[in-house]
């Protein structure tokens, strides 16, 4: 018995010790500052979860930016609500900055600022074959899905008029298209990658994208900061470098399936 | 903080219709709550099994899911399989119908069951009928205690409406979230939201009460 317990207490030793020298070293950059990095990871291409990890374009894109800038970072999914909230007046919420396929847009900048744009977003039109919808002035007097608060949102809003009975917003494109498939609408908007996925993986129900350059102008991602965030001056230069660099269309091709057209991104403001 | 009332007020229109279509769609579900909820508690205080048994199912399905999930079933699965198509409001009452005749069921059967037996066994062998009995003596003093317990049941159907902004019922929430994603602000949608519901109960509340006075 006695035997026993002392091996048990060698044990607890060894774990403890190990322990201590597993937080030593993760804490080896020691008096540098962690930036805390919120986002709402429920936006597949762009940031999702696979079970536990933090996946996509935005979370591989931001990895290549901080090593760029030579910050150490943590991505956590705190949802749409508190990264908003840690972020307005300001700052000095739990968070630093958020990446979330957030549009930059005039209404937004009231009260947060952005970095340089990283990605063109752009937006297609999924209906059933044979609708007879060629663009999106078609969709007027059509019943329209699309999920809140997206670019789609705002488009439609615009083109269809904010109150519109017609248009639904839902919290997420899996649901608008779920409408689709029920015949509560005629059509959902979204984004190009979304639209482009739905399509081939449900050959069977016969929907169409249909693209419309005309009246789906495009809109940039920026990751989201607080006014006068000193983030800024340092990460612009970096999301610059990584978009130059082969880096981010490698990036780019990993997550959407194809080769990204960087020019409008680089153009000199 | 700052609060921008100015996005609020831009909002003001949508959220104005937003709250008369939580009002239409809040009172529809009470009244065909109620009216569902009486033949749930009488089918489940049955004798019968065949009628209570049933009934007790409906009961620990509605009261045991979450109201969220019951929402997405009825308006993707139950009313497509009706109607051919969706259709948000309709899909919205039934839901809210459906849950709160769970938690009226059992309120008429507290009612009912909390008059003392003593009571019915008087009037059964002063020579009334098991109906007679039911009208003129439980009932009427049953009802009375139902009352606060029914408004309870009313004002958490009136807060609950707001899930239905899930499948874009244009309610009250719904109009909140629109707002919200615009100018990606936490606050002014949220509280104006709380604010709108806070009037709704409260005037509900007073009307209770009132009721309440009267009987």
């Amino acid at each position: 018995m006695g035997k026993r317990n002392r091996w048990l207490m060698l044990a607890a030793a060894v774990l403890l010790l190990a322990a201590v020298v597993g937080c030593g070293s993760n804490d080896k950059n020691g008096g540098e500052k962690t930036y805390k990095i919120a986002t709402d990871a429920s936006y597949a291409p762009m940031e999702m979860m696979d079970k536990d990890q933090i996946v996509g374009f935005d979370i591989d894109f931001l990895a290549a930016v901080m090593k760029e800038a030579g910050l150490s970072y943590k991505v956590v999914n705190v949802g749409w609500d508190a990264l908003m909230n840690s972020l307005l007046n300001g700052g000095g919420g739990e968070y630093d900055a958020a990446i979330s396929a957030v549009s930059i847009t005039s209404d937004r900048e009231q009260s947060y600022d952005f970095t340089v744009p990283y990605f063109e977003s752009t937006n297609m039109i999924l209906t059933k074959e044979g609708s007879g919808i060629k663009s999106a002035t078609d969709l007027v007097g059509k019943k329209v899905a699309v999920q809140g608060a997206t670019t789609a949102d705002t488009l439609m809003s615009g083109i269809m008029g904010q109150g519109s009975a017609d248009l639904k917003r839902f919290d997420s494109n899996a649901l608008a298209l779920l409408e689709l498939d029920n015949n509560g609408v005629d059509a959902v908007v979204a984004d190009i990658a979304v639209v482009g996925e739905y399509v081939r993986n449900n050959p069977d129900k016969h929907y169409e994208g249909i693209v419309d350059r005309t009246n789906f102008a495009s809109e940039f991602y920026g990751i989201l900061l607080p006014t006068d965030s000193e983030l800024k001056a340092k990460l612009d230069p970096a999301i610059k470098k990584v978009i130059e660099s082969g880096e981010y269309a490698a990036i780019y091709e990993k997550w959407l399936g194809k080769k990204p057209d960087t020019a409008p991104l680089l153009k000199p403001e | 903080m700052d609060f921008r009332f100015e996005i609020v007020w831009r909002y003001a229109p949508l959220l104005a219709r937003g709250m008369l279509l939580t009002v239409w769609m809040s009172a529809v579900s009470i009244v065909i709550g109620l009216i569902l909820g009486l033949a749930v508690g009488f089918g489940k205080m049955s004798h019968r099994p065949y009628f209570s048994w049933p009934m007790n199912g409906y009961i620990h399905f509605f009261r045991g899911t979450p109201l969220y999930v019951q929402i997405l079933i009825v308006h993707f699965g139950l009313v497509p399989l009706v109607l051919g198509r969706t259709d948000a409001v309709v899909a919205a009452i039934t839901a809210l119908s459906l849950n709160s005749a769970a938690y009226t069921a059992e309120i008429y059967r507290a009612g009912i069951q909390s008059i003392d037996r003593g009571q019915r066994e008087a009037a059964l062998s002063l020579g009334l009928t098991p109906w007679q009995t039911m009208r003129h003596v439980i009932l009427p003093q049953a009802v009375k205690r139902m009352i606060p317990a029914f408004g309870n049941e009313f004002i958490v159907l009136i807060k609950d409406s707001s899930l239905v902004a899930l499948i874009a019922a244009p309610e009250i929430m719904y109009w909140s979230n629109a707002m919200r994603g615009q100018y990606m602000r936490v606050w002014e949608p949220y509280l104006t939201a709380a604010l709108l519901y806070l009037v709704l109960t409260y005037v509900l509340n007073k009307l209770l009460v009132y009721v309440e006075r009267r009987l």
